[in-house]
């Protein structure tokens, strides 16, 4: 794959926010505890931690432990009770016009398999933020989408339907829709479910390699403990409220993992191994 | 036809209601709009029936019904924790319902009401083509300048909200634009025929194209035919016009399966065999 880096062409509140803060200790994401409710019950509980610039942040927990909840904070489209929520420099309702710096990949794409767009239309979409209301896309845009579709490695399927498409070349395309934008934020939601080894080992291979060529800072939800500690600079482990956040090998092995998930665990081969060397127990 | 001036009247109107409906048809098919469509357009009677016993005009009332009615249908499907079909197979009933307790209790069961149920775009006047032309203009209006934020909002509603979609604008927007357009439609196949309308010209376009631009031109393409044709033929065979138009349109629809690219009916017909790939040149 080649590295496409793009141009600095931040908007005021992100520029300003860049130029006054220091690569390496600039915090992107910002949570202090953080309290969700839906419905009226409680989803999250006393959530802290921070993802710094060009950090692959991975957020593990059960099913239903509030993962999905948490991206939809940093987002702004979930509304905390209490705490603060800050996404370079902003609050979530300043956030709103800023959301061209932060790629998003939901769960699943519910979508028709006969919905009559194609490749290069699904990840024009991604551009909507940039090209503006009442307004048609430019030949830069269209440029932006091509070279997103080349970084993911999808040269030649732009004309695809997307429904005629695999698994894992329809992941790839809705990660080309993410990058399509100024991203500096990467947001994923179990992006490798349903997939198998094979594809889901070419996904998490293409997105370490475009964190580093794109300088992207990320977070990777996942429950599959094995496929973030072989990749993620740092760990939370949340079920309704954070039970661990450290380095994966500090996170692998820990009793509050397993206190989290409700289960022993059989992980530890290989697990860490990448990041932690000897760390692992 | 057209040496007539209630026949120019009638294309017209017609023509610009097919433009309409056909560019509606494709968001009612992607979005799987159809029985929202439906549940509105059946709602447009009890609409017309509160017109029809108060003594204003029946398309005024039935453009505010079915405005409240679209709008009942996104908020309680939205909101109350009902699937859409369940909500509106309540209020399609119940607005059939408070139509025909109305329309009995004014004792109008009459030519004048026929024509709201089957139509009459052959009665209809400069002015109603005038109104309808303002009405058209305001419906693609919002579909042409909304159309990206529709687009995605259909594909991928999630995704659109992160990305700053006012997606319960354009929803909303789009339930009402469905509601004005089903009323604009009444004098042109009636009540009881509009769904065709809003559906068959879209499912036209899907079978002939994979390419969201060419589904909307083919859908546009074969709502205008239809109208054209089916009025021709009502005025040549001396048959109910409106009736006339849905059944060209639905001849259309099977003409297009049979010619669709991705069947390859025609293919198998002749003897040929399914290239891989062939449909995708086809487009």
């Amino acid at each position: 794959m080649s590295a496409v880096r793009r141009k600095e062409s931040h908007s005021c509140k992100v520029g300003e926010y860049f130029d006054s803060t220091e690569g390496g200790a600039r915090v992107l994401i910002d949570l202090e505890h953080v309290y969700v409710s839906l419905g009226g019950h409680p989803v999250l509980e006393d959530i802290n931690f921070t993802l710094k610039d060009r950090m692959f942040l991975g957020v593990i927990g059960p099913n239903g432990a509030g993962k999905t909840t948490l991206l939809r904070v940093m987002l702004g489209l979930v509304k905390p009770d209490s705490g603060t929520v800050c996404v370079m420099g902003m609050s979530p309702g300043e956030l709103k016009g800023e959301l061209h710096h932060i790629g998003y990949v939901p769960q699943n794409v519910l979508f028709d398999p006969i919905f009559p767009v194609s490749v290069f239309d699904v990840v024009m979409m991604g551009r909507i933020c940039c090209i503006g209301r009442f307004r048609f896309a430019s030949r830069a845009d269209k440029k932006a989408v091509m070279d997103s579709i080349h970084i993911v490695g999808l040269d030649g399927l732009e004309k695809r339907l997307i429904g005629e498409l695999s698994g894992g070349q329809q992941k790839r395309v809705f990660l080309a829709r993410a990058l399509c934008r100024e991203t500096k934020i990467l947001l994923l939601d179990e992006p490798t479910s349903g997939l198998d080894v094979p594809a889901q080992r070419q996904f998490m291979d293409l997105l370490t390699d475009l964190k580093e060529n794109l300088g992207l800072s990320v977070v990777f939800v996942s429950h599959d403990v094995n496929v973030l500690a072989k990749h993620a600079d740092e760990m939370v482990c949340i079920n309704r409220a954070m039970h661990i956040h450290g380095k994966p090998g500090e996170v692998i092995g820990s009793d509050r993992l397993q206190e989290a998930y409700r289960c022993e665990f059989d992980f530890l081969i290989g697990a860490g191994d990448h990041h932690a060397g000897g760390e692992a127990p | 036809m057209l040496s007539y001036g209630f026949g120019q009247t009638a294309l017209i109107g017609g023509i610009l209601i097919a433009i309409t409906c056909s560019l509606m048809s494709f968001f009612i098919i992607v979005r799987r709009l159809a029985f929202a469509g439906m549940g509105i357009s059946h709602a447009a009677f009890g609409g017309v029936a509160i017109g029809i016993a108060a003594g204003v005009n029946p398309i005024v009332t039935a453009g505010g019904f079915c405005v409240m009615v679209a709008c009942g249908i996104g908020w309680f499907s939205r909101k109350g924790k009902l699937h859409e079909d369940t909500i509106i197979g309540i209020l399609f009933s119940a607005s059939m319902a408070l139509g025909v307790v109305l329309i009995a209790a004014a004792h109008a069961y009459n030519q004048d009401l026929l024509s709201y149920l089957f139509g009459s775009i052959l009665a209809i006047s400069w002015v109603d083509v005038i109104a309808l032309g303002v009405l058209c203009a305001l419906a693609v209006g919002f579909m042409v300048l909304f159309f990206k934020e529709l687009l995605f909002f259909s594909f991928d509603e999630e995704t659109a909200t992160a990305s700053g979609v006012p997606v319960r604008t354009v929803y909303y927007g789009l339930l009402i634009t469905i509601a004005l357009t089903i009323v604009v439609s009444i004098k042109l196949v009636g009540i009881i025929l509009i769904s065709a309308l809003i559906v068959i010209p879209g499912a036209t376009g899907l079978q002939l194209s994979r390419n969201y631009r060419r589904v909307i031109l083919f859908s546009v393409a074969s709502g205008i035919i239809s109208v054209v044709v089916g009025l021709q033929l009502s005025f040549s065979f001396n048959v109910a016009s409106g009736a006339t138009i849905v059944l060209v349109m639905f001849a259309l629809f099977l003409l297009a399966v049979a010619l669709s690219p991705r069947r390859k009916y025609m293919m198998r017909l002749f003897g040929r065999q399914a290239v891989p790939g062939e449909a995708q040149e086809a487009e």
